[in-house]
């Protein structure tokens, strides 16, 4: 593994270190803070298709458990890097925290290429971890989840191995496992719908009625589209709905101006998420260039697509119709274009909220499993709700109360959770 | 009222006599049908049988008269009350057969015989001859090996009594064995031969005595062998001197089975028309159907002449073919043959290929029995030279010189010359055999195939140059023969269309004559619904050139595979993805994550509409729901997707709310013995024929077809690249010798390079992510496919991109090449991502992939070169100039005075060079 000190980690540490700042921390918490509690380096011999044997080199990092359990994602990548892991291990951290859900932050990986791999070399592998983590990993000490190459299937294999050590049923030793053994309810619906949550909270603080607004939105995969049927739902009109085409190459815009019929639109739709672009026109929708969604005449933008879509060069065409920004997707908004954004009043609901409801459910799927008793998919939807909302308004309470903005409240409320946590458990 | 009642009564006794007549008959036939029967046999059964059929069975006794042999009833006495027929051979009297009544019958006709029954003695007397003609000498011989078997040691000369009876039946094959056995005696070194011949031959020694070199220009004197009763005693007196009774038995036996397949050797004669050529082949095999024929080593050489004439010329295949075939092969062959009266055509390259490889499997299925239950599907063939008489039949004999034409003049002339096809009539004998092969067909769908004698060279594939067309053959005989020759003709039409004029030409063969043959195939498919479709079609290669592991090496073969008909998997269709298997590593796939296997999974699959009559491809998932799971192997062709997991489909059924079929062949090859199969068949062919094959199957969801088999003749860029020997220093750019593929990519005008140091001390993320924009920027810039792509580490990383430019498909596509950089850290060798981001989209698209690894000190990396030239990228993408230092852009004839790039990869050698070089049109 490459010892690299790759910006990740020290992004995420300027990050810390600015809200410790606000949050008046003391050094001792700052600097616990901004190393894991543990880490874990394990090499992994496997035994190949071909009777070779070949050496693996895993990492399993826990930034912080003092709220609960750490959480976060196991991936299998060829040259995955040490500080690339304690950064993801410590976003987990203050993610689990913004919207109040009691959990650690942990990543993991191991160094291979799958693609090199048959299945049941990856199976070997899969197991081979686990037995190597031991008891370092399990319900109530650290709850891996899938991340880059890691599919439910390797989550299964993980979880049974465990079953298989523990001689019982553990099923909450993981998240992100089929439905059908333990995978929670609505785990597709849950991002886009837990977006509207945050979107309607918004809407009631701005007083605006979401019946009679229109919305872009960029993305039609399972956040954009989910999201789009909710906000539908509430009242609201797609107006505009933008994605990529594989075929061409490239995204389009589909416009309509008098609103977009959301279950038409997605009958036409891969599971990709890409519209078919002859069918839309069909339906009569405008077929645009790809960045036209940024800069329609609506209330709401959703940027569900990909990070760093609203950036500092195209940030000005949003209208002066805009009134709120939800980032329905990781770091979809640079920090300069979300400066800009602030300063034009326009509302912006951060994606350490706005796009919390994957990582809810998971949450959820941990507690389901762990009870082994599940819950019916509108009981996760409301539950789901119940979290998110209370997070909306705790982290806009902040952003008022500080003068923060909503990204810089969410980050403040998630390091002062944890600060406090391990003040109070004694540790620092 | 009396006369009417005798007048039924007489009637009845006829209808009695005649039935009584026609048993009779039957049971001749049946005796003369009854295999391995002796003439002896056949003779006794003869008295026993015939009474019955006669007026006056209670007095009728039989006498049969054959080569000497008389046989007659209990109690025969000849009386003048008889009929007598003849037993002809060969228009030769060979014996006779006779009735006769013990007393004069009171017949009520006045006559002791009845017309009828004279008639039924001539049929049953000329049916023995048939009899005799057919199989006489050999069955004699057969009863002479038998009876010697149980004649003492002392006594076993008793062949010369069959010899006696062979100059009684056949005199002149008795003269031509004399001959035979004398030549024999004389080669074997008998003296007394020697004197005899030279006394049947009286200028015999006269010549020997003067062949001087000086006589060498006088013609000889044409002498023959006086043939007379004491030559032939004196020759077999001399042969009992020298050999023992069953050696000569067994010369004699020798002779008379090649005296008999004599008439073979006019298939020799290349001159003689395919109908002829069925004519005889035809009689052949009725003579080989007899327990006794044994075919002779004569045969060997009209079995080669058979092949040259029908199947190819190419020495190669004639060498194993020669070895998989029996004359008798041909005999099915040509059944299936359609051609015109004059016709001297052949198969074509696709017909012979298949034909050939469906020979191999056959027979080495003893070998390995995996390959005994894979077939090929019914096939027709048009002989290649009825496109000719076709085009002259039609009065456009002026086409011949079409391809001479301005390419231009012959594109436009192309969209006329289809129509005039299709609204032609075919040649009357034409339409017959097309109308035969229906019949034989019956509805089954059918396609109809190119097979094009000039596929027959090796590298000229002619893929996708001519026209395959399927048929539903649905409806009336009448709209379906319209159909067929519609097709046949809009075949033949592709014969002249621009770009298959223009693939000729490339190669240098537009001089040669394109005749075209066609093969009418059955296709293999079941019905499910409206549809008709196989459960699974692919194709398979030998080697494969796309490795996407370092682990899969290219002799472990690659298949594209297809749900439905296999086209999809035989072309490159850019949007959409056949499912790609390493048989010889099928665990390691390109896919990993189920979204990945999802998305690069076929979406549609192509089928016969039956109601429509027409091939169509249609969107597997609603495909799946309108059959509602009614798919052969429906569980081993498809998994469900759902919820980003990849499962076995429920044997109680798909969940269609909630999961999604995707193809992934998982459990065919997990659970059954496919893989093992076609990789068997895989290396049977490539063994046997000597190269590697590419073939086409498919699976009607219980049996393996084979659908094609030809040499794999990669498209150029994928053909192994030739590295030249003597190339300056100063020439070349880089070079490699790990994982290597085939390639050649000539010609490339522009380098984009990005320096993996500068790359890697990048500052931010950001800038790292803005080289990739740049990169997609420049993608669109400049010249499609004639630029690389070179860079560090995994091109496409998703994860940490200070390990690779962080870009998707589509920011490369224009690219001709990837390469990907591996510079040595420390002591470590960062992992190379082979394309795996997009690895189905390089193939779809022939763009190459290259790994280097600079490091290695046996390699050249010109990085003064790279780094060093003019850099262009600020001109180009003025936006991002600050990037300069980072991404090279080199214009490579400004940079090298007027040199293109030419990269050539060789996976049989393991190497590979990029070089600089003249364009290619000047090397030309």
């Amino acid at each position: 593994m490459i010892a690299d000190a790759f910006e990740a980690l020290a992004s995420e540490r300027e990050q810390l270190e600015r809200a410790c700042a606000l949050l008046d921390v003391s050094p001792a918490v700052r600097e616990f803070l901004s190393y894991a509690v543990r880490e874990f380096k394990v090499t992994l011999p496997v035994r190949m298709d071909d009777d070779s044997i070949r050496l693996f080199h895993a990492c399993r990092v826990h930034h912080n458990d003092a709220r609960g359990p750490c959480a976060g994602g196991i991936r299998l990548h060829p040259q995955a890097t040490n500080d690339r892991i304690r950064a993801l291990a410590m976003r987990m951290t203050w993610q689990c925290a913004t919207v109040d859900i009691p959990l650690g932050g942990a990543a993991g990986c191991v160094v291979c290429d799958p693609h090199d791999l048959s299945r049941r070399e990856q199976e070997r592998l899969c197991r081979g971890l686990v037995r190597r983590l031991g008891t370092n990993i399990g319900p109530r000490r650290d709850v891996p989840s899938p991340d880059i190459m890691t599919s439910s299937q390797h989550i299964m294999w993980m979880t049974d191995e465990y079953e298989a050590m523990r001689s019982e049923h553990a099923n909450g030793v993981m998240s992100g496992k089929p439905v059908t053994l333990g995978g929670s309810a609505s785990r597709r619906e849950a991002p886009g719908f837990g977006l509207v949550f945050t979107l309607r909270e918004a809407l009631r603080l701005l007083d605006i009625k979401p019946t009679g607004t229109t919305a872009s939105i960029q993305g039609f995969g399972a956040v954009g589209q989910n999201a789009a049927k909710m906000y539908q739902q509430i009242g609201g009109t797609v107006v505009c709905v933008a994605c990529w085409n594989q075929f061409d190459q490239m995204a389009y815009s589909f416009y309509k101006k008098e609103g977009i019929d959301i279950d038409e639109l997605a009958s036409i739709t891969n599971y990709f998420g890409e519209i078919d672009k002859d069918r839309a026109a069909d339906l009569g929708c405008e077929v645009l260039a790809d960045d036209a969604w940024l800069s329609q005449d609506v209330d709401i933008l959703i940027p569900a697509a990909f990070e760093t879509q609203i950036a500092e060069e195209n940030v000005s065409g949003i209208r002066d119709s805009v009134k709120l920004v939800a980032e329905g997707a990781t770091a979809a908004i640079t920090p300069g274009a979300a400066e800009t954004i602030g300063e034009r009043g326009i509302f912006h609901i951060p994606d350490a909220i706005a796009n919390a409801g994957g990582i809810v459910c998971s949450y959820f799927e941990q507690v389901q499993s762990d009870s082994n008793y599940y819950w019916s998919a509108d009981e996760v939807l409301g539950k789901l709700d119940v979290k998110l909302t209370e997070a909306f308004h705790a982290v806009q309470h902040i952003s008022e109360r500080r003068k923060l903005s909503m990204r810089e409240a969410a980050q403040v409320i998630a390091v002062d959770r944890v600060a406090r946590a391990c003040q109070e458990r004694g540790w620092v | 009222m009396k006369s009417r009642k005798n007048r039924v009564e007489t009637l009845l006794l006829s209808l009695q006599e005649r039935a009584k007549e026609l048993e009779c008959f039957y049971a001749v036939q049946s005796v003369l049908s009854t295999p391995n029967i002796t003439l002896d046999e056949i003779c006794r059964k003869l008295i026993e049988i015939i009474p019955p059929g006669w007026q006056y069975p209670e007095l009728c006794t039989v006498k049969v008269s054959i080569g000497g042999s008389v046989y007659q009833s209990p109690g025969f006495v000849e009386t003048p009350w008889s009929l007598s027929a003849d037993i002809l051979v060969q228009n030769r009297v060979v014996g006779f057969i006779s009735v006769y009544y013990a007393t004069n019958p009171a017949s009520q006709y006045g006559r002791p015989f009845l017309d009828e029954e004279s008639r039924l003695l001539n049929m049953i007397a000329a049916r023995i001859g048939d009899h005799l003609w057919h199989g006489l000498e050999s069955r004699m011989l057969s009863d002479w090996t038998s009876n010697m078997a149980q004649v003492p040691d002392d006594a076993k000369c008793e062949w010369q009594l069959a010899l006696n009876s062979l100059r009684g039946t056949n005199p002149e094959l008795y003269q031509r064995i004399t001959r035979k056995m004398l030549n024999y005696l004389c080669w074997s070194g008998v003296p007394e031969a020697e004197q005899l011949l030279r006394s049947a031959w009286p200028s015999r020694a006269s010549v020997g005595e003067s062949d001087a070199p000086d006589d060498w220009n006088r013609p000889r004197q044409r002498h023959g062998i006086a043939f007379t009763s004491y030559l032939g005693a004196r020759v077999f007196a001399l042969a009992s001197d020298h050999m023992d009774c069953p050696q000569i038995l067994q010369l004699i036996q020798m002779w008379i089975q090649e005296d008999k397949q004599s008439f073979l050797v006019q298939l020799i004669n290349t001159n003689v028309p395919v109908s002829t050529v069925a004519d005889i082949i035809r009689r052949y095999h009725e003579m080989s159907k007899d327990p006794s024929f044994v075919p002779v080593q004569r045969t060997r050489g009209i079995l080669i002449a058979m092949i040259r004439r029908f199947l190819s010329e190419q020495r190669a295949y004639v060498d194993v073919a020669k070895e998989m075939m029996e004359i008798n092969d041909f005999h099915f062959l040509l059944d299936k043959m359609i051609y015109t009266n004059e016709s001297h055509g052949r198969l074509g390259g696709k017909s012979a290929g298949l034909y050939l490889a469906n020979q191999i499997v056959k027979k080495k299925a003893s070998e390995y029995p995996i390959l005994a239950d894979i077939k090929t599907p019914r096939t027709w063939y048009v002989t290649s030279d009825v496109l000719f008489h076709f085009v002259h039949h039609c009065d456009f004999d002026e086409l011949i010189e079409q391809k001479y034409k301005p390419i231009q003049q012959v594109r436009m002339e192309y969209p006329c010359i289809s129509q005039a096809f299709a609204a032609v009539t075919f040649p009357e004998d034409i339409v017959r055999g097309l109308s035969t092969a229906l019949d034989d067909f019956g509805t089954n769908p059918i396609v109809v195939r190119s097979s094009s004698l000039l596929e027959d060279s090796i590298g000229a594939a002619f893929s996708g140059k001519y026209k395959s067309l399927f048929l539903a053959n649905q409806g009336s005989k009448r709209h379906r023969l319209e159909a067929l020759t519609d097709a046949v003709a809009e075949v033949y039409a592709s014969t002249f269309s621009p770009d298959a004029i223009e693939y000729r030409a490339d190669r240098g063969l537009l001089d040669y004559n394109e005749e075209m043959g066609i093969m009418i195939q059955e296709v293999v498919g079941t019905k499910i619904g409206k549809y008709f479709l196989p459960a699974f079609g692919g194709v398979a290669f030998g080697c494969n050139e796309f490795l996407w592991s370092p682990r899969i090496k290219r002799e472990d073969g690659l298949l594209r595979m297809v749900p439905g008909l296999g086209t999809r998997a035989v072309d490159r269709l850019g949007d959409d993805y056949p499912v790609l298997i390493s048989p010889g590593n099928p665990g390691i796939r390109v896919n990993v994550t189920p979204s990945d296997v999802y998305r690069y999974s076929p979406g549609m699959m192509d089928v016969i509409n039956l109601d429509t009559a027409s091939f169509e491809s249609v969107d597997i998932e609603s495909f799946v729901g309108e059959v509602d799971g009614g798919f052969e192997l429906f569980r081993d062709v498809f998994s469900a997707y759902r919820d980003d997991t990849i499962a076995a489909i429920s044997p109680l059924g798909m969940d269609r709310e909630r999961e999604k079929p995707v193809a992934t062949f998982d459990r065919l090859i997990t659970r059954t013995d496919f893989l093992q199969r076609i990789r068997t068949m895989m290396n049977v062919l490539e063994d046997t024929l000597g190269f590697p094959v590419d073939i086409e199957f498919a699976s009607d969801g219980t049996d393996l077809y084979l659908l094609q088999c030809r040499p794999q003749s990669p498209a150029e860029v994928c053909a192994p690249g030739v590295i030249p020997k003597y190339l300056e220093p100063e020439q070349i750019m880089f070079t490699a010798r790990k994982h290597i593929s085939n390639g050649y990519v000539p010609d490339i005008s522009h380098i984009v390079y990005v320096d993996p140091d500068s790359y890697a001390s990048l500052p931010s993320r950001g800038a790292m992510i803005e080289v990739g924009r740049a990169i997609s920027e420049l993608n669109k810039l400049l010249p499609r496919r004639r630029f690389i792509l070179m860079g560090p580490g995994r091109w496409g990383s998703r994860g940490d991109i200070k390990l690779g430019v962080s870009v998707d498909y589509s920011d490369i596509n224009n690219t001709s090449m990837l390469i990907e950089i591996a510079f040595q850290k420390g002591q470590y060798l960062p992992e190379l991502s082979f394309g795996t981001h997009f690895f189905q989209d390089l193939v779809e698209a022939h763009i190459r992939y290259l790994p280097l690894y600079p490091d290695d000190p046996k390699v050249v990396f010109n990085r003064v070169f790279l780094r060093e030239s003019s850099n262009r990228f600020a001109e180009l993408v003025p936006g991002l100039a600050h990037l300069e230092h980072v991404i090279h852009v080199i214009d490579v004839p400004e940079a090298t005075g007027g040199l293109l790039l030419t990269v050539s990869m060789n996976a049989d050698r393991g190497e590979a060079v990029g070089y600089v070089c003249s364009p290619r049109d000047k090397r030309k």
